[in-house]
């Protein structure tokens, strides 16, 4: 490689430099990462020729110019971010592509866990969604329904319950995942306890911790980043397409129920999403019904976990008490 | 001393070298995982590299990942030492040994 080529972590508070790597992505058809802790940059002389980020376990925003394809500089990107990476102490590593990039990616080490639609991919450098499967295969259970819920529950209210009671009702068993991921007002921790609690009295439902694998910062970025008003589709996509092909055939989970959203534009399309990907006849793997229970509502509206955290926010328990289980109002108000 | 404390990295993705990862394990077992752009030609020859090079070091409970670019007998050896040197981290390296 050229000696002139020098490699640097990027300060991207200067905001003069994150135009330049702004236009310099742009240039070949990437965005600048919305949110992103570390990146690295590759200068010949003067001129910006390659550049990578890291934002927690994933990384993003990899791209070498055209005019210096093929010399080798995606390896040395690659090395420096697994070098931060590792400084951290963040060894198990994700790559949101595109499917032509898979060899490419192979070589520096990673797997392909999916390729969604020939259009989006992820990759990972460790074999972790093997051991998560392993896990899940052990409490696999038979009967002709088998449903499943995936639920943020942020914080757990009534019309979670009444969910997870009508599912119950309809399936031989029923396995809850818990959103994993520490990015909601009410910790993983706190939800999970709340969930528990709220559902104790049902008998047939496994529930489970949920992964990097079900609606996570790896899976699905722009979950989390609601504001933004839209989601990204195809993150929406391959975090389906990893659930019908990957978890549901290791616990044989026949359906999916979710409660419809009038609310949240994100949650509703994320919903409609989810009847084509799991429901549409593939080779890969057998279709999942997907079954849309019609929320609960008190004095005319649906409950919904925002109004809790917005009446939560006013410290009004008068009207929590109405749509929460007592477990999650004595939790509200020791806080 | 025949496990490593953790786990523990050397070496690069370029052309010439080879990247190392390695893990402890619970099994008594030198697990390896080989990528290598040689692989036809010179796979088993690495795997027995890495195998008695771990040997000599007193380690039998480890998973060793190995990308390599075509990276020559002593640089492999000296990447899967200094990973193993780092996830001891003893205070004194024995030279003699290497």
């Amino acid at each position: 490689m050229d000696s002139s080529i020098n490699f640097s972590e990027f300060d991207f508070t200067n905001a003069r430099r994150v135009k330049r790597v702004g236009s310099f992505l742009n240039s070949i058809g990437l965005d600048f990462p919305s949110s992103i802790e570390h990146f690295v940059i590759a200068k010949d002389n003067n001129e910006l020729i390659a550049c990578g980020g890291l934002d927690g376990k994933v990384l993003k925003g990899i791209a070498v110019a055209p005019s210096h394809r093929g010399e080798g500089l995606i390896l040395s990107i690659m090395t420096n971010l697994i070098n931060i990476a590792y400084s951290k102490g963040i060894k198990d590593l994700f790559i949101f592509s595109t499917p032509n990039n898979i060899e490419l990616f192979e070589g520096c080490g990673f797997n392909l866990i999916e390729n969604c639609d020939n259009e989006i991919i992820l990759m990972e450098n460790s074999n972790n969604l093997q051991i998560y499967k392993e896990k899940l295969f052990k409490q696999r259970k038979e009967g002709d329904v088998i449903g499943s819920i995936v639920m943020n529950a942020n914080p757990f209210t009534l019309g979670h319950q009444y969910l997870v009671e009508q599912a119950a009702k309809k399936s031989d068993w029923l396995h809850l995942f818990v959103v994993k991921e520490d990015l909601s007002e009410f910790k993983f921790k706190d939800r999970f306890e709340l969930i528990k609690k709220g559902i104790s009295h049902i008998p047939n439902v496994t529930i489970h911790e949920g992964s990097d694998y079900i609606i996570s910062n790896a899976t699905f970025p722009t979950y989390f980043i609601k504001d933004k008003g839209r989601i990204n589709e195809l993150h929406a996509k391959l975090d389906l397409s990893i659930y019908r092909n990957h978890l549901a055939p290791v616990l044989g989970i026949t359906h999916r129920f979710v409660g419809t959203e009038p609310y949240c534009v994100v949650t509703n399309n994320y919903n409609k999403n989810m009847k084509t990907m799991l429901e549409e006849p593939s080779g890969k793997s057998n279709p999942i019904e997907v079954v849309e229970i019609k929320r609960v509502e008190k004095d005319g509206q649906a409950i919904s976990a925002s109004r809790v955290r917005e009446l939560f926010k006013n410290q009004d328990f008068d009207n929590l008490k109405k749509i929460v289980p007592l477990s999650t109002l004595e939790f509200l108000q020791g806080m | 001393m025949n496990k490593i404390d953790k786990s523990a990295y050397a070496g690069t993705l370029e052309s010439s070298d080879a990247f190392i990862e390695i893990k402890p394990i619970d099994q008594d077992e030198i697990r390896i995982e080989l990528h290598s752009s040689v692989e036809e030609m010179y796979g088993d020859d690495i795997r027995d590299l890495i195998t008695k090079c771990v040997q000599e070091l007193g380690i039998s409970y480890i998973s060793i990942k190995v990308q390599d670019k075509g990276a020559l007998d002593y640089v492999i050896k000296a990447r899967l030492q200094a990973a193993i040197l780092r996830a001891n981290q003893k205070d004194k390296i024995e030279w003699e040994k290497l």
